[in-house]
């Protein structure tokens, strides 16, 4: 190819940096538009020349978090453009632009960096760059969000670092690729990857150290509560599933994703606001995606086809929200009705959205979900399986419960809202159903 | 050998019963000096015990019987503490078997139990007033205590005060640990609240400072010297408990005739104290009766929490 | 244990009991100020092991420790604090009953797991015996206890600080990290710090909220 091989990866990082220099001038949204866009074809140009490991580390794995990180980064600054143009906020335009481009740029520099200390450093500095996006909207509520979500993340990560000075302690470096290709055997690393699990665990959602999340996302705006549940919280995961391998305990992590299965489940049936449910759900997928990771082999890829199309309802389903939210002001279920009647474009998003969210066939959530079952039952975990499946599908009948009732009750409401928003909600929602239709083939293909 | 230990446990119980007024004396005369007052004169505790014992004594209608022997219970319980301690001489004399470290801590504990339990007895309010606010410090003081015992004798290995001194004395300077350092500035904070010097308890007779000196507010004539007395020596017990093991182990001499060196060079470590004393009385206010409890509480997580690192790191 | 060793385990265990004194303080300038007296400790430990090992590393974490913890972290915390209200308290705050709860949390979860776990560790044995590492581990229990049991800001700045200078002890003990990982450390704490501090002006007490709930 036409590019040097490490050049790619730091082209990757250089873009969106490049668009935050227009924060001087101005023109910053359109520059992160074009950024985003540019930042799509960088990621699957990625997919075909990877370069090999030294500064950066990329695998299969990684490139499909990087387009899920680019693409859900173009739809939110695509939907961030319209969603503030015609209401004041807390921080001016132009700042959040740059935090969003900031945020995304460690996102991705902890995607592609060879060095777990470093990775630290990533998840450290999106905590900070996305810190300040939470409280948009200024009010005590979302001052409260934010504040719970910068110390319980950073208390949490800091204990993850214990772990990363084991690691070094144990193998004498931090490289990530020398270290999983290599095997060294050490009671000390056993702690290290536990600790991990609950340290890094604290932005991923695991249990008990999930409190943050459902405050930060329905607190934050739209767009922002996209990136976290689309990519930030992956990211986490992809972080932990990196730890993970240097050392598999399986059954520790089976068992506490399965907890905070069931709790997510279980805090889902009291909710009576629509991001916050959503928040719950995210949780939910993450530990289901968690479980694949630590099953390994096709648990990996049910883990991968689950995160990504997850990632696209998801942030269609906030952006639904948002959508909601500026339609009826108000962010409680009982108040939102009759959203077919008003705008249906909106009903349509979410819906689709929700069963993406939850795992209906033929979503593509649902065959990531089937894989994961499948090992699951394959490896003998009979317990953890029937949670699993009890759980998710208490899950799929509160959410659908909800949204029908939004959707489908009577009510009349006349506020307009800006027609591309609903457009961009609908894209989001439909691409994990093209995701489904694609494997549907290929399944149809082998068999 | 016979006659040597009788001359020496005579020497230490003499030495605590009539040494006693002599430091408190001085302690007072040093610091009217340093404000500037010429003081009364180092003898003057002496003069006040035998004023005392000749005038008659007031027994209030609403007392029971426990006034009128508490004073003579404390003062045997801390005549008794003195063979136990190693106050003068460092080897063992007649009696010292009877009680240990702890032992001696719950005698500590006995006595000013008394004390309370006689002051309540007498019916009075401002005694009562006192005696529950001793009560309600008097739980982390007593943990304090027996917390950093246990902390000498973990480090010592033994639970006896006397071959304390003797392993103490024998291990070099560079031995000193931490465990040792933290109990002695526990121990120090915790002697500065039992003997109630500023900054957590002002003599004279305003009842807003007085937590011990509350306690006496209705005995007179003997009984009131004999509960002074007892103060007296359990200031002289409780520094010569902090000077002989925790802060200097060394100079203390045993066998005829050599035990007589003991006198003065207890004399010697005692002005040490008193310099360091009335350093802390002249320079530091009085904390607020409610302050009382932050200041014992450091006292006593200091020296809890270093008797459970010991335990487990060894240190 | 010869001298040093005394010396340098003496100054590890003043890291921990600054680590109570924080804790048992109302006023929150002194909160402040005590953590910035870990932070000279925990540069002066830097120092006497860089002099030690004759490590270029560790004397120069040792400044950067003093100028990016003390200094920076100092001046943005305080400027966040009123001129005319410097002795302004922590509100409803009982200081003997958190010192011992404190003093119960720390002796379960320390000892526990320092018994457990980290018992078996070896350091570099001429610097100070392994179980210095206990200290490194009170005070980051101490820096989650102040977070859990503060309602107020500034206070839950500063026990995270607490448990950041924590890792840095820890890792001067163990093994020294690479000094690209340790700058970019003390950087992100020292942004952490900022964003806080604009946070501080906002909202100075944490109390429940009804609407994130559940």
């Amino acid at each position: 190819m036409i590019f040097n091989n490490t050049a790619l990866p730091i082209l990757i990082l250089l873009v969106p940096a490049v668009a935050s220099i227009t924060f001087k001038w101005g023109n910053i949204k359109l520059a992160t538009a074009i950024s985003a866009i540019i930042e799509i074809f960088l990621s699957l140009l990625l997919y075909i020349d990877k370069p090999a490991s030294g500064v950066f580390f990329i695998d299969n794995i990684s490139v499909l978090f990087i387009f899920m990180v680019t693409s859900i980064y173009f739809f939110s600054s695509l939907y961030s453009i319209k969603y503030f143009s015609q209401h004041d906020i807390y921080i001016s335009d132009d700042l959040y632009f740059l935090l969003l481009n900031l945020f995304t740029i460690s996102m991705l520099f902890t995607l592609e960096i060879n060095n777990f200390g470093l990775m630290w450093v990533g998840i450290e500095s999106t905590t900070i760059s996305s810190a300040l996006l939470i409280i948009t909207e200024r009010n005590e509520t979302s001052l409260e969000a934010a504040w719970r979500y910068i110390i319980i993340v950073s208390a949490g990560v800091t204990f993850a670092f214990i772990s990363i000075i084991l690691i070094y302690y144990v193998t004498g470096t931090l490289t990530m690729s020398t270290i999983i290709n290599s095997s060294f055997k050490s009671k000390f690393l056993v702690l290290a990857v536990a600790i991990s699990l609950m340290g890094f665990g604290t932005k991923s959602g695991v249990f008990p150290v999930h409190t943050w999340l459902p405050d930060a996302h329905s607190e934050a705006p739209s767009p922002v509560s996209a990136m976290f549940s689309g990519v930030l919280l992956p990211v986490a995961l992809y972080v932990i599933y990196r730890v993970y391998e240097i050392y598999p305990l399986k059954t520790v992590y089976v068992w506490i994703a399965t907890l905070s299965i069931v709790m997510a489940a279980i805090f889902l049936i009291y909710q009576d606001k629509y991001k916050r449910m959503f928040a719950y759900s995210t949780m939910e997928n993450m530990n289901i995606a968690l479980i694949g990771f630590a099953l390994g082999g096709p648990g990996i890829v049910g883990a991968l086809i689950l995160l990504l199309s997850h990632s696209f309802s998801k942030a269609g389903a906030f952006y639904s929200s948002g959508n909601i939210l500026r339609l009826t002001k108000s962010k409680k279920i009982d108040d939102v009705n009759g959203l077919y009647e008003n705008s249906p474009i909106t009903a349509i998003a979410l819906l689709f959205s929700s069963f993406g969210a939850a795992g209906t066939p033929p979503f593509g959530s649902f065959f990531g979900e089937i894989i994961i079952f499948f090992s699951l039952y394959q490896q003998h975990f009979l317990v953890p399986f029937i949670l699993v499946i009890l759980s998710v599908i208490s899950v799929f009948i509160s959410i659908n419960f909800n949204v029908t009732k939004m959707i489908f009750e009577n009510g009349k409401n006349n506020s307009k809202i800006d027609r591309s928003m609903e457009i961009i909600a609908l894209i989001s929602s439909i691409v994990p159903l093209a995701i489904g239709g694609y494997i549907l083939i290929l399944m149809g293909g082998l068999v | 050998m016979e006659e040597t230990l009788l001359l020496e446990t005579i020497s230490q119980v003499l030495f605590t019963l009539l040494m006693a007024p002599l430091f408190s004396g001085i302690m007072v005369k040093l610091k009217a000096n340093v404000e500037s007052r010429k003081g009364p004169s180092i003898f003057q505790p002496y003069f006040d015990l035998i004023k005392l014992f000749k005038k008659e004594i007031l027994i209030p209608s609403t007392s029971g019987i426990f006034f009128k022997i508490g004073p003579y219970l404390s003062f045997s319980i801390y005549l008794f503490i003195s063979f136990l301690i190693p106050v003068l001489i460092p080897t063992p004399v007649i009696f010292t078997a009877s009680a240990d470290f702890l032992g001696g801590a719950l005698l500590f504990s006995t006595a000013s139990f008394i004390k309370v339990l006689a002051a309540f007895d007498s019916g009075s309010n401002y005694a009562k007033l006192g005696a529950s606010r001793i009560m309600s410090f008097n739980f982390l003081a007593e943990g304090t205590l027996i917390t950093v015992f246990f902390a000498v004798s973990i480090l010592t290995g033994t639970n006896n005060p006397y071959t304390t001194i003797e392993l103490l004395t024998s291990n070099p300077l560079s031995d000193l640990s931490l465990l040792h350092l933290f109990s002695l500035i526990a121990f120090f904070m915790l002697f500065l609240f039992e003997t109630g010097k500023i900054p957590l308890e002002s003599k004279g007779v305003q009842e807003l400072g007085m937590i011990d000196s509350s306690l006496n507010f209705e005995y007179s004539g003997k009984l009131l010297a004999l509960n002074e007395w007892g103060s007296y020596m359990k200031q002289y017990l409780l520094g010569s408990v902090l000077l002989n093991v925790f802060l200097f182990p060394w100079g203390l001499f045993s066998g005829i005739p050599f035990f007589l060196i003991d006198i003065p060079i207890m004399f010697l470590k005692w002005m040490i104290l008193i310099i360091i004393i009335t350093v802390i009385e002249t320079s530091l206010a009085k904390l607020r009766l409610f302050r009382i409890i932050d200041y014992l509480t450091v006292a006593f997580t200091l020296s809890v929490l270093f008797l459970i690192l010991t335990e487990v790191i060894s240190v | 244990m010869n001298m040093i060793q005394s010396i340098i385990f003496l100054i590890a265990s003043m890291v921990a009991i600054s680590g109570f004194y924080i804790q048992g303080i109302e006023f929150i300038i002194a909160n402040i100020r005590g953590q910035s007296i870990q932070s000279i400790l925990i540069a002066s430990l830097s120092f006497i092991m860089g002099f030690l090992e004759r490590s270029l590393d560790l004397i120069i974490l040792g400044i950067m420790v003093v100028i990016l913890r003390v200094i920076l972290i100092n001046y943005f915390l305080e400027r966040t604090i009123p001129k005319k209200r410097k002795f302004s308290v922590e509100k409803y705050l009982s200081v003997p009953y958190l010192l011992i709860v404190d003093l119960i949390f720390i002796v379960l979860s320390v000892i526990l797991i320092y018994k457990f776990v980290f018992s078996s560790m070896i350091l570099r044995e001429s610097i100070a015996p392994s179980n210095i590492l206990v200290f490194p581990l009170i005070t980051f229990f101490q820096g989650m206890f102040l977070i859990a049991s503060r309602k107020s800001t500034h206070t839950q700045i500063i026990g995270y600080v607490e448990e950041e200078n924590a890792m840095i002890l820890f890792g001067i003990f163990l093994l020294p990290i690479p000094l690209i990982i340790e700058a970019s450390i003390f950087l992100d704490v020292l942004a952490l710090v900022v964003i806080s501090s604009i946070i501080v002006l906002e909202k100075n007490e944490h109390n429940p909220v009804e609407d994130l709930i559940g």
